[in-house]
C-alpha cells in the first residue's frame, strides 16, 4: 500500500481527518458520490423534493438574485422542470461565454441591459414579439414600456427590463452632508484624502468621472476627450488610496466611517444596508453639470437566446421572472435590493420597503442620469485606467 | 612499570573519567564509569552494542554533558565546557565529511574555524595530506568522488590538523571490508606512534582492539569491567562475562573452598588435579568461596600422548574437528557433560579423530580462577 | 555520477512505446493551450469581439506602453521581496522544527497544514478584518497606548506582502524543513567538534546543506507570487495591481482575450527567465566554490 500524507502524524489528528473525511477512504467515498451524482443528473444532488428526474432540464445564466429558490422552485414545480445557474460575476465576461459557445447550452439570461442588447448584432438573442408579452407590460412603468429604445436592436426588441437603479455617489449622512455631494466634487477635495472608495468594477466608476469632466462617455469621443478622462481619472488616483471590489467591504467601510463616499456604485450597494436599518446611508445622484447629467441609470433585462431548445418554456421563465410576484422577491434580497420595471410590485412594498429602496427619491435619480448603454470607446477608457493606475504607483 | 588495571597516577595523566554517570528516558546508559587515561597511550573501549563505550565517547568529546561523576582532561574540569572548547577531537563512525566541501576544505576546516591566515591553513592541509599518504589530486575534490578508504584518510586529516590533544574514534573502521580494515589499522598503529597524540578508541572489534591498544577497557551494560593490557585482559578476565567476551574460552566448574592471602584451594569435578591449590595470583581479585571456573585458553591446552605428566588434565571425548589452515581445533565432551575446545598447532598429521577419547592437559602457570559477576 | 547506461535506454523501442501515451497526453494539455495562447495573441478585437485577423497590433501595443512593465516590473518586485521574506521567516522556523522542537514538530506540521488548507480567499478577509480601523490590531494599538496606526498600514503594498508571505509561507518552511531534517546530525557534531560555534555550524553547514530546500522552495514561492491577484485586490486596496490582475481585467472586463494572452504569456516567459537566470547564479556560486 501506499503511504496516505497522514501516515507521519499523530494518532490523534489522524482521527480529526478521518473525521474531516479528509482520509483516503473519506476522499475515495467522496469521489464515488461526486459521479454518482453526476451520472443522476444534477436533479438528484440538488435535492428538491419529489423531483429526482425532472422532465426538462434548462440552464439560466444570471446575476445573483435571479436565482433565488423562491422565485426558481414554483416554476420548477409548475413546469416540470429543472433549472441549473451560471452566475454571471461580470457582464463583459457573461457575453464573451456566450459567444464561445455558452449558448447552447444557456435558455435565458438576465444581465446589464446594454449586453442582453448586444445579444442582438451577435446573432444570440432570440428576437421578441412584444405583443405576446402584452399582459407583462400591462403593469410595467410607463419609462419601460415598449417601444423601449436601449432594448431595441434594428427596432426589434432583444428583451425585457427587469432590475433597475442609479449610479452615484453612496454617502454616509453621518460623516458627510447630503448638500456636499451635489457633484462630485468632493472625490477630489484633498481634505478627503484616502476617505473615497473607488469600487474596482470595470467601467462603473469611469463613467460617472467622464461626465463630471464634462465628457459624455455614451457618445464617439476623439483624442482630445480621451485626454480628459484621463486628467480626471489621474486626479481621482491621487485623491484616493482604496480600489473595492466587494460589495461589503465598501459598505463596512462606508459604515464605520472609514470611507466618506464610494463611487461606481449606487442603489445597489446602500440598499442591503438600509435594509438592516441604516438608514444613513444613501445613494445620491449629483445635479447636472456642464448640461451632462451626472448620474447613471442601470437597467437589467432578460432575453433568450435564440438556440435555445426550450422556447415556450423560455418565454414562459420569462414572464414568471417580471411578474409581481418574483418582481418583489428580487427586489428585496439580502445581497442588494433594488427596484423593478413592474410598477405592480410597488402595490406590494410596505413603508419600510418603500424607504429601504428610496422609492421617494428614484423618480429623481432616474430624471438626473443617463441611461446606462455600452460607450462605444470604453476599450479605450479600461485601457487608460489600467495605465493611470500604474502610473499612480 | 605503572600497575596495569588502574593506569597511573602521576601528572601524566591527560583525561581523568571519575564515576560518569548517564540516563536517557529509562535507561541507565553509564552506571558510574571511572577511567584514566595516560598521555600518549592508545586506550581502546570495547564491548558488545549499548554497553556504552559511545556515550562515554560523546561525554567526552562534549556533545553530551553526563549527569554525574566528573570528566577532566589535562585536569582541568570539563563541566560545561561545549565540544568547540575542548582539546579533543572525534573521527565519526559514519566519518561525518561535508559533502558541499572539497577535500581541502574539509581538512582545513578547523584552521578555519580558528581564522587562520589562508597560506597556513594550505600549509598544514599539505602536511595532513601527504602524512596520510593521500593523492595531492584529491584536494579539489568532494568527498563522494572518493573511496571508502580515501574518505578514511581524509577524516583522520580533518581530526588531526588542530593538533587535539585527545582523538577520540568512534568504530571509523567498522564500515571498510577486512583487507581494507586491516591496512587502515595499520595506518592507525603509525599514526599513533609518530605523532604521539592520546588515543580512545570505540570498538566493539576485539582483535581490533588487541593489535592496537596499550589497554583496553571491556564495558557491559553502563559499566567498565575491567580495564587493563590486552595480555591481562585476555588471560586474566575479572569474570566469566569478560572471558568470554575476549575470544573463545574453556570455562570449567570448580568449586573455591578456601581463599587464603597467598594461595586459592578449590575443588575439581572432572578434573584430576595434584594438590587443587592455586597461587593468589591465579584468581581474580574478587574470588570467594562457592562456584567458580577455571578458565584455559584453547590453544594452552596440550593433548597428553601416552606417559607425559600434566599436573592437571581432564578426560574428554572428541565430538567435532576442524582444521583452521594454521591450526586445528578440537570439540569434546567431559564425563560430566562440559563442553572443552582444544586447538593445536596444524600438523600434517591429525593428533587424534572424531570419537576418542583423550587427555588434555595444562600446566599450572596458564589457568586463571574466576566468578560470575555478582 | 548518473550512471553511463542511462542515455542508452531511450533508445530501446519498448520504452518509448510505453513513455508514448505519457508524452502525448503532457502534449496535448500542456502544450496545445500554451499554442493556442501564443496564436491568440496575433489577433484582434473589435467592440468585444474577437476578430481572426493576423497582425501584430496587440505587440506592438505591449511594446509601445509603458504601464504594463511597470506593472510587471511592481509584480516582480514583490515576487522577489515576497520570496525573501519567506526564506529569512522559514529558516528560523524550519531550524526549530527540525531540531529544537523535534517532539512537537508533527503538532506544527498539522498546524502549517491546517492553516494552508484554508481557503486563501478567507485568510485574506481574515487580515482585512483583523487590520481595519475598527479591527483587532487598531484595537490593541489604542489600547497599549498607541495611535491606531494600523489604518495607514491596510491598503499598501506592505499590506499586499504580508498577505502574499503569510498564504505562501508555508511551501518555503516544508521545503526547508524537509532539507534540514535530512541533515546527518554527525555533520552538525563534526562542526562543533571542529571548533565551531552554533551558529558558525549553522551558516557554515546547516545553510549550505539546505540550499536545494531553500531554493525548490524559493521558486514555488516566486511562481506562485506572480500570479497572486486576492493580495493585492483585497489587502493592498486595488490600487497597485499586479500583473495577474491586470490579465483578468484584460480578458474579463475588457474582454480583449489577445491582449490579456500576451501580457500571459510575457508573464510567464519573465518569470522563467528570472528563474533560469538565478539558477545559472547559483549554479556559478557552486562551481566556483568548488574550485
Amino acid at each position: 500500500m501506499s503511504k496516505t500524507w497522514y501516515g507521519d502524524l499523530p494518532k490523534y489528528y489522524q482521527r480529526q481527518i478521518a473525521a474531516l473525511g479528509l482520509d483516503e477512504a473519506g476522499m475515495t467515498r467522496r469521489r464515488l458520490m461526486k459521479s454518482a451524482a453526476a451520472a443522476a443528473g444534477v436533479a438528484a444532488f440538488g435535492g428538491s423534493i419529489g423531483h429526482a428526474r425532472a422532465a426538462t432540464q434548462m440552464q439560466y445564466m444570471c446575476w445573483e438574485g435571479y436565482n433565488d429558490a423562491r422565485i426558481i422552485d414554483p416554476f420548477n414545480q409548475a413546469n416540470d422542470t429543472d433549472i441549473s445557474f451560471d452566475l454571471i460575476v461580470d457582464s463583459p465576461g457573461g457575453f464573451a461565454k456566450l459567444q464561445a459557445g455558452a449558448s447552447r447550452e444557456v435558455d435565458l439570461v438576465s444581465s446589464d441591459m446594454p449586453w442582453v442588447t448586444r445579444m442582438g448584432p451577435a446573432g444570440l438573442a432570440l428576437e421578441l414579439n412584444p405583443d405576446d408579452y402584452a399582459d407583462v407590460y400591462a403593469t410595467f412603468y410607463d419609462q419601460f414600456k415598449p417601444p423601449f429604445e436601449p432594448l431595441l436592436h434594428d427596432g426589434k426588441t432583444i428583451g425585457v427590463a427587469t432590475r433597475w437603479g442609479w449610479v452615484g455617489a453612496c454617502i454616509n449622512t453621518d460623516v458627510s452632508k447630503e448638500e456636499d455631494w451635489k457633484s462630485y466634487d468632493p472625490v477630489f477635495d484633498a481634505k478627503n484624502k484616502d476617505k473615497i472608495c473607488v469600487m474596482d468594477w470595470g467601467d462603473w466608476p469611469i463613467l460617472p468621472m467622464a461626465l463630471h469632466a464634462g465628457i459624455n462617455p455614451y457618445e464617439e469621443l476623439d483624442d482630445a476627450a480621451l485626454e480628459e478622462v484621463r486628467k480626471v481619472l489621474r486626479a481621482m488616483f491621487k485623491n484616493t488610496r482604496t480600489l473595492v471590489a466587494d460589495l461589503t467591504q465598501a459598505q463596512k467601510g462606508l459604515l464605520d466611517g472609514s470611507l466618506l463616499g464610494c463611487i461606481g456604485a449606487g442603489s445597489y450597494l446602500t440598499s442591503a444596508v438600509r435594509k438592516q436599518g441604516h438608514k444613513n446611508i444613501i445613494a445620491r445622484v449629483p445635479d447636472p453639470r456642464n448640461g451632462l447629467k451626472q448620474g447613471i441609470i442601470w437597467v437589467e433585462a432578460t432575453a433568450i437566446v435564440k438556440e435555445t431548445d426550450q422556447p415556450e418554456l423560455a418565454q414562459k421563465l420569462l414572464k414568471h421572472v417580471v411578474s409581481k410576484e418574483s418582481g418583489h422577491i428580487l427586489s428585496l434580497l439580502d445581497t442588494t435590493c433594488n427596484v423593478v420595471t413592474n410598477k405592480g410590485v410597488e402595490q406590494l412594498y410596505s413603508d419600510e420597503e418603500k424607504s429601504i429602496l428610496e422609492v421617494d427619491y428614484m423618480w429623481h435619480a432616474y430624471d438626473n442620469s443617463e441611461m446606462h448603454r455600452i460607450a462605444p470607446n470604453i476599450d479605450d477608457m479600461l485601457a487608460i485606467w489600467q495605465e493611470e493606475l500604474a502610473a499612480a504607483q | 612499570m605503572e600497575k596495569a588495571d588502574t593506569g597511573g597516577m602521576g601528572q601524566d595523566t591527560i583525561l581523568d573519567i571519575v564515576d560518569v554517570r548517564k540516563r536517557y528516558g529509562a535507561s541507565q546508559a553509564l552506571k558510574g564509569v571511572s577511567l584514566r587515561v595516560q598521555r600518549g597511550e592508545f586506550v581502546a573501549l570495547v564491548g558488545p552494542s549499548g554497553c556504552g563505550k559511545t556515550t562515554l565517547l560523546k561525554q567526552i568529546a562534549g556533545f553530551e554533558y553526563p549527569d554525574g561523576g566528573r570528566i577532566a582532561i589535562e585536569g582541568q574540569d570539563m563541566a560545561g565546557v561545549p565540544a568547540s572548547e575542548r582539546p579533543t577531537s572525534m573521527v565519526f563512525q559514519k566519518l561525518a565529511l561535508f559533502p558541499h566541501m572539497t577535500i581541502a576544505q574539509n581538512i582545513g576546516f578547523p584552521l578555519k574555524l580558528r581564522a587562520r591566515p589562508a597560506d597556513e591553513i594550505a600549509r598544514k592541509v599539505r602536511e595532513m595530506v601527504d602524512l596520510m599518504y593521500l593523492k595531492p589530486e584529491y584536494l579539489d575534490r568532494f568527498p563522494q568522488q572518493l573511496s571508502g578508504g580515501e574518505q578514511q584518510r581524509v577524516a583522520l586529516a580533518r581530526s588531526m590538523i588542530s593538533a587535539p590533544k585527545l582523538l577520540l574514534l568512534d568504530e571509523p573502521l567498522s564500515a571498510l571490508d577486512v583487507k581494507l580494515k586491516k591496512i587502515l589499522q595499520a595506518e592507525l598503529k603509525r599514526l599513533h606512534r609518530s605523532l604521539g597524540v592520546t588515543f580512545v578508541h570505540v570498538t566493539h572489534d576485539l582483535e581490533e582492539a588487541m593489535m592496537l591498544a596499550d589497554r583496553i577497557c571491556v564495558m557491559r551494560a553502563g559499566e567498565a569491567l575491567q580495564v587493563g593490557r590486552p595480555n591481562d585482559i585476555y588471560y586474566r578476565p575479572a569474570d566469566s562475562f569478560v572471558a568470554g567476551f575476549i575470544g573463545e574460552t574453556n570455562l570449567l566448574d570448580v568449586e573455591v573452598i578456601e581463599v587464603r592471602p597467598d594461595a586459592v584451594r578449590y575443588r575439581a569435578g572432572d578434573i584430576t588435579d595434584a594438590d587443587g591449590l592455586l597461587p593468589r595470583a591465579l584468581a581474580a581479585d574478587a574470588i570467594a568461596p562457592g562456584p567458580a571456573k577455571l578458565m584455559v585458553r584453547p590453544e594452552l591446552l596440550a593433548m597428553a600422548k601416552n606417559g607425559e605428566p600434566y599436573p592437571s588434565a581432564i578426560t574428554a571425548e572428541i565430538t567435532e574437528t576442524f582444521g583452521k589452515g594454521g591450526a586445528i581445533q578440537f570439540r569434546a565432551v567431559t564425563p560430566g557433560g562440559q563442553p572443552v575446545v582444544v586447538e593445536v598447532p596444524g600438523t600434517s598429521h591429525w593428533p587424534a579423530r572424531l570419537g576418542d577419547t583423550v587427555r588434555l592437559g595444562w600446566h599450572k602457570r596458564d589457568i586463571y580462577l574466576l566468578q560470575e559477576r555478582a | 555520477m548518473i550512471g553511463e547506461g542511462e542515455p542508452k535506454g531511450w533508445r530501446q523501442p519498448e520504452l518509448w512505446a510505453k513513455a508514448l501515451p505519457s508524452v502525448a497526453l503532457q502534449t496535448l494539455f500542456f502544450l496545445a493551450p500554451l499554442l493556442m495562447t501564443v496564436l491568440l495573441t496575433f489577433q484582434e478585437t473589435r467592440s468585444f469581439m474577437l476578430q481572426w485577423a493576423w497582425s501584430l497590433k496587440t505587440w506592438s501595443d505591449i511594446f509601445s506602453r509603458p504601464h504594463y512593465w511597470t506593472i510587471l516590473w511592481h509584480t516582480l518586485w514583490m515576487s522577489a521581496l515576497c520570496v525573501a521574506l519567506c526564506v529569512l521567516i522559514s529558516l528560523p522556523v524550519a531550524y526549530a522544527l527540525a531540531t529544537r522542537l523535534q517532539s512537537m514538530s508533527g503538532h506544527v506540521k498539522v498546524l502549517i497544514t491546517f492553516a494552508f488548507l484554508t481557503d486563501a480567499t478567507l485568510k485574506t478577509f481574515g487580515w482585512v478584518l483583523f487590520l481595519d480601523q475598527k479591527g483587532a490590531a487598531n484595537f490593541l494599538l489604542e489600547r497599549i497606548g498607541f495611535p491606531p496606526a494600523m489604518i495607514g498600514f491596510l491598503y499598501t503594498d506592505w499590506a499586499t506582502l504580508l498577505g502574499m508571505v503569510y498564504n505562501l509561507l508555508a511551501f518555503t518552511i516544508f521545503t526547508i524543513y524537509l532539507s534540514i531534517a535530512n541533515i546527518d546530525r554527525s555533520l552538525i557534531l563534526a562542526a562543533y567538534d571542529a571548533g565551531a560555534s552554533k551558529w558558525r555550524a549553522f551558516w557554515e553547514v546547516t545553510l549550505p546543506l539546505s540550499r536545494p530546500g531553500i531554493w525548490t522552495g524559493s521558486v514555488l514561492v516566486f511562481l506562485l507570487s506572480v500570479g497572486v491577484f486576492l493580495e493585492p485586490k483585497v489587502l493592498g486596496g486595488g490600487k497597485s495591481p499586479m500583473s495577474a490582475e491586470l490579465i483578468r481585467q484584460t480578458f474579463e472586463t475588457r474582454v480583449n482575450w489577445p491582449l490579456g494572452a500576451a501580457l500571459t504569456i510575457v508573464l510567464m516567459v519573465t518569470a522563467v527567465f528570472v528563474i533560469l537566470l538565478f539558477n545559472r547564479v547559483y549554479s556559478l556560486r557552486r562551481h566556483g566554490a568548488a574550485a
